[in-house]
């Protein structure tokens, strides 16, 4: 093999926006080795423009002709971009919040932000990667740098319970997720790269094996780990509790994002043979979030136990898209995870900016909160009110969106439980704004009588605010003006070789072709 | 032009909800935000003259393509059946914010929601476009959700609570009815005309519509559904009661006439009759229930829920007759409606009760607060539908237009327009009549100020009832194209049932 081929075979210029990412990562740690604390005022940003840098050239490498890189190991392909832009994104709105945070706790920022573009790389490799041994990889310093994440305020005894806890199920479920793969890699006659696999089962003539219905049985308990979905689900209300809030945050958009990335690639590629039963696997798991999600929210008293429940259920809402399997149902996703992206960050950062400045994150301690803040109050208001599916606001076109599809694939049962319980949800995420809207000024919390003047020019709360305005005006409009976001994800589903391959017909009405972005 | 009646208002509320200045005064607030609704209005009488009568159809459509994927447009028309509704949205919009106190406490967030609610009803009336249409409809729920809890009585937390829950499930509701009627139709938009359920099979046009009857049932409301009402209305202060009544109401009788009739002709006359009684029935239990209320805001609220089950019966008729009946009663119920909420509120501000065993002689003319007493005899004698007053050509036209379709429930809703006004009676007889209580009756003097909301509503009650081609015109064209869409060999077959 020549270089020029090895370089085409290669092709290195699909993972760029990791390069960056990767230069940004040590350029952090060095820095940080230089120059000591004093590095920490800047160090953040010096993260966010190489973050941003990589979405930047993510946007270059939109409609790729080239997509397979790596000798098949890597698949720059469109879906694989617009979930890789969601996780970097997540992980820039995640180091606006945590400045603040983590300084305020005593730990070291560098540290913290280095482990956080680690599990940054590890989600974006993992939404691009189509072969084994690069998935469970990118799967692992995902995990792995997320319980670092996790216990990262060390002197907490819930940071460290939640870390433990998170670590033990996650290993183990990595463990399971191993050797499902192990079964694939065994099933295909020794095939690691994801087409090459679905080949090899055919080849192999198991496509209907109890063999590989275990496999995927345990694939889809490895995925469902990660996107929180019931009955995988009992770390999260745990380990959100217990973690730092920024680190949730940045666990329920960017580490679930790159679950779905992992689900969408994994699923489609490999187990099309037996797609009528990861459907009816994933639509069991879909029931159960949703309705385990929106009930059981409604019985927190904790806000960010409460928002636990609530991304579990969110992740019901977006397995409605999974398992229609259309082109619409795909992009369904993805649109309700751009928007996932705002809503979700905007509240975890208004409970970050009321936990920072009142030490608390008790429901009931919200109360009277419009007197004393009312920017914190908005924003969490919107971006609940968002997740809650009301108009205009983004959540709802999300949420339509994915009613929609899921109608038009016959799901009529999933889509009826999705609205009832949306209806469900309404009533916990209005507890909510209720506390602090409604309440007179004579039943204010105690907390929120003696809040501290709202001051934004104290060192780490103005990248809090900037982070707090764009995620909430994005959270208001980006629903009325969704149109271009409905294109970006409508043409990374249609763009995307894969899917079209395995894409169900189901649908007889012609989608409106997409425009050219 | 008609994005003016929506978007006005919207933009008014954003800019008056961002406002910068914490220390405006209430009285400021309220007098921007009554110039600019009045300002809506006389836009929206505009938009009235030039009306076309002899059009059956939409009128001054707007069209803008806005999110080709899901088959949603910002389509916009004005036909017979929303003109008034329109018109009677700006005018109780203007009326509720003149008769909210001037000293409102948090005003800006009070009058933001107003306008916002005001847009959004306009809105929905406007849609042409099912999703746009649920769009607008769902807004409401969280402002208005906002106007109960914080400004309302005592028990507002609950009752706030109890509204928002029952708006959104009549939501989910109707949501998925339209993603049912678009998709199973094959249609790709969710407009309006391209939406034509006559394809599928009766069976599920049956299931289609009755989700749509169901899920706007709730807000009309139709018996079962109906105990948000009682409390949502009480527990909201005067201003919002008028909106709530007034407005939102008349957006599930809308919806029904527009999506149930409109649009599922054959299934209509399937399920007429069963409205028609329920309908009926609907009428006798608001009017027994509120005759065993204690409490004059309770009497008004139940009544509300007697009176739209008129123009249930009334459309489950469908003729041309009864539609127009339909119509009017929805207009005159809404201003017959708030002139009652509105006195019922100067009542209980100047008398500090609504009881009606404490309430006594308020006709008095020296010191008790007797132009508002009158006008609360007249706009009584409005809802029990004396003639002369608006209240009686509404019921008129639907018991006429009804009774040759349905007669048995037909004369179940007069022996209800009877009950009517007898409680209506019970209310006048412990309230205004009988003599001053000398220990409690210091009451404050009625400015003009409150006075007139209730003098113009007053005006416009006796002026429709003598000259009813006001209020029955502009519907006549559209609501006989409505009838005719319903196939004439299904309306014989009806009338045969019906006369068995």
């Amino acid at each position: 093999m020549d270089f020029a081929n090895l370089a085409s075979q290669l092709n290195a210029g699909t993972i760029l926006p990791e390069g960056i990412v990767i230069v940004t990562l040590l350029g952090v740690l060095i820095v940080d080795l230089i120059l000591g604390r004093t590095s920490s005022r800047w160090i953040g940003y010096l993260a966010i423009a190489g973050l941003l840098a990589a979405v930047v050239a993510l946007y270059f490498q939109w409609d790729n002709a080239n997509p397979i890189s790596f000798t098949g190991g890597f698949t720059g392909d469109d879906l694989s971009i617009v979930f890789r832009g969601i996780i970097a994104l997540s992980a820039v709105v995640t180091i606006l919040m945590s400045i603040r945070y983590i300084e305020q706790s005593g730990t070291a920022l560098a540290e913290f932000i280095a482990i956080l573009l680690t599990a940054t790389l590890g989600g974006m490799f993992l939404s691009g990667a189509s072969e084994l041994v690069m998935i469970f990889i990118s799967l692992e310093s995902l995990s792995i740098s997320s319980y670092l994440l996790t216990g990262y305020t060390k002197r907490d005894p819930r940071s460290n319970e939640a870390a433990l806890k998170y670590l033990l199920i996650g290993a183990a479920s990595t463990a399971v997720f191993l050797y499902g793969v192990s079964l694939l890699y065994g099933l295909s006659g020794g095939q690691t790269e994801l087409s090459a696999i679905a080949d090899g089962i055919i080849t192999a003539k198991v496509s209907q094996s109890l063999g590989l219905v275990i496999s995927l049985v345990f694939i889809i308990a490895g995925i469902g780990f990660k996107i929180s979905a019931a009955p995988f689900h009992q770390w999260t209300p745990d380990v959100y509790e217990g973690a730092p809030t920024p680190v949730i945050a940045f666990l329920s958009v960017g580490s679930k994002a790159a679950g779905f990335a992992l689900a969408i690639r994994l699923l489609t590629t490999v187990f099309p043979m037996v797609a009528d039963e990861w459907r009816f696997v994933f639509t069991a798991l879909a029931i159960l979030s949703m309705i385990l999600g929106n009930v059981v929210a409604l019985a927190q008293t904790s806000m960010k136990r409460m928002l636990a429940y609530s991304s579990i259920a969110q992740a019901g809402f977006v397995m409605i898209g999974l398992i229609a399997g259309t082109e619409a149902g795909y992009a369904s996703m993805v649109f309700y995870l751009l928007v996932y992206l705002f809503m979700n960050l905007c509240g975890f950062t208004c409970v970050i900016l009321f936990s920072l400045r009142t030490g608390t994150d008790q429901i009931a301690e919200y109360s009277g909160l419009y007197q004393k803040d009312p920017l914190l109050t908005l924003g969490l208001s919107i971006s609940l009110l968002s997740l809650g599916g009301i108009p205009p606001l983004a959540g709802f076109f999300g949420k339509i969106y994915l009613f929609w599809a899921g109608w038009q694939a016959g799901l009529y049962g999933l889509v009826l439980l999705g609205l009832v319980t949306s209806v469900v949800s309404i009533y916990y995420y209005i507890r909510v704004v209720k506390m602090m809207v409604v309440k007179e000024p004579q039943e204010m919390s105690d907390v929120v009588r003696n809040y501290p003047e709202v001051r934004w020019n104290l060192p780490g709360y103005r990248p809090l605010q900037v982070g707090l305005v764009v995620s909430l005006i994005a959270t208001t409009i980006s629903g009325i003006l969704s149109n271009p976001l409905f294109t970006l994800a409508n043409n990374s589903i249609a763009h995307t070789q894969i899917l079209q391959a395995t894409i169900t017909k189901v649908s007889t009405v012609p989608l409106e072709e997409p425009e050219k972005l | 032009m008609l994005s003016v009646l929506i978007w006005a208002p919207i933009i008014a509320s954003v800019i008056i909800g961002f406002w910068p200045n914490n220390a405006i005064q209430p009285n400021r607030l309220r007098l921007v935000s009554l110039t600019l609704s009045g300002l809506i209005l006389l836009w929206n009488l505009f938009i009235l003259f030039k009306f076309d009568l002899t059009n059956p159809g939409m009128q001054f459509q707007e069209y803008l393509p806005w999110n080709e994927t899901l088959g949603l447009s910002y389509q916009l028309g004005v036909d017979g059946l929303s003109i008034l509704m329109l018109i009677l949205n700006s005018l109780l919009t203007w009326i509720a914010i003149y008769s909210s106190s001037k000293d409102t406490e948090r005003p800006r967030l009070f009058y933001s929601m107003i306008l916002l609610v005001s847009g959004g009803v306009a809105g929905a009336f406007l849609a042409e476009n099912l999703l746009l249409f649920f769009l607008f409809y769902e807004l409401e729920l969280i402002p208005f959700y906002l106007l109960i809890s914080i400004w309302g009585g005592e028990k507002r937390a609950y009752a706030g609570i109890k509204f928002l829950i029952y708006t959104a499930v009549s939501g989910a509701l109707i949501l998925a009815t339209f993603l049912g009627m678009v998709w199973l139709t094959g249609s790709t938009s969710f407009a309006f005309d391209a939406v034509s359920t006559q394809t599928l099979s009766a069976g599920l046009q049956l299931l289609l519509l009755a989700g749509i009857i169901l899920g706007f049932g709730i807000k009309i409301p139709l018996v079962p559904f109906h105990t948000w009402l009682p409390d949502a209305y009480v527990e909201a202060s005067a201003p919002i009661a008028i909106l709530l009544g007034g407005v939102l109401a008349k957006l599930g009788t809308y919806g029904l006439l527009r999506f149930g009739m409109g649009m599922f002709p054959n299934a209509w006359s399937t399920v007429a009759p069963t409205l028609a009684i329920w309908g009926a029935i609907s009428a006798i239990y608001g009017a027994v229930v509120a005759i065993a209320q204690k409490d004059i805001k309770r009497m008004v609220a139940y009544s509300s829920i007697g009176h739209m089950g008129y123009v249930l019966l009334a459309s489950a008729a469908s003729t041309s007759l009864a539609l127009v009946g339909a119509v009017s009663q929805m207009f005159s119920h809404g201003i017959i409606l708030a002139i009652l909420f509105h006195l019922v509120g100067v009542v209980e501000a100047k008398a500090g009760t609504r009881e009606l065993d404490k309430l006594n002689g308020l006709m008095s003319p020296i010191r008790g607060i007797p132009l508002i007493s009158a006008l609360l005899v007249l706009s009584g004698m409005a809802s029990a539908g004396i003639p002369g007053l608006t209240g009686f050509i509404a019921e008129f036209i639907v018991f006429q237009g009804s009774f040759s379709v349905f007669p048995i429930p037909t004369i179940l809703c007069v022996v209800a327009s009877g009950l009517t006004a007898v409680y209506f009676v019970i209310l006048l007889n412990r309230t205004c009549f009988g003599r001053l209580d000398n220990d409690l009756a210091y009451y404050p003097k009625v400015l003009w100020s409150e006075k007139v909301p209730a003098l113009i509503l007053a005006v416009l009650i006796i002026f429709l009832g003598v000259q009813p081609t006001w209020l029955v015109r502009w519907s006549e064209t559209t609501t006989t194209a409505m009838v005719a869409a319903i196939t004439p060999a299904e309306k014989t077959v009806i009338s045969q049932v019906a006369l068995k």
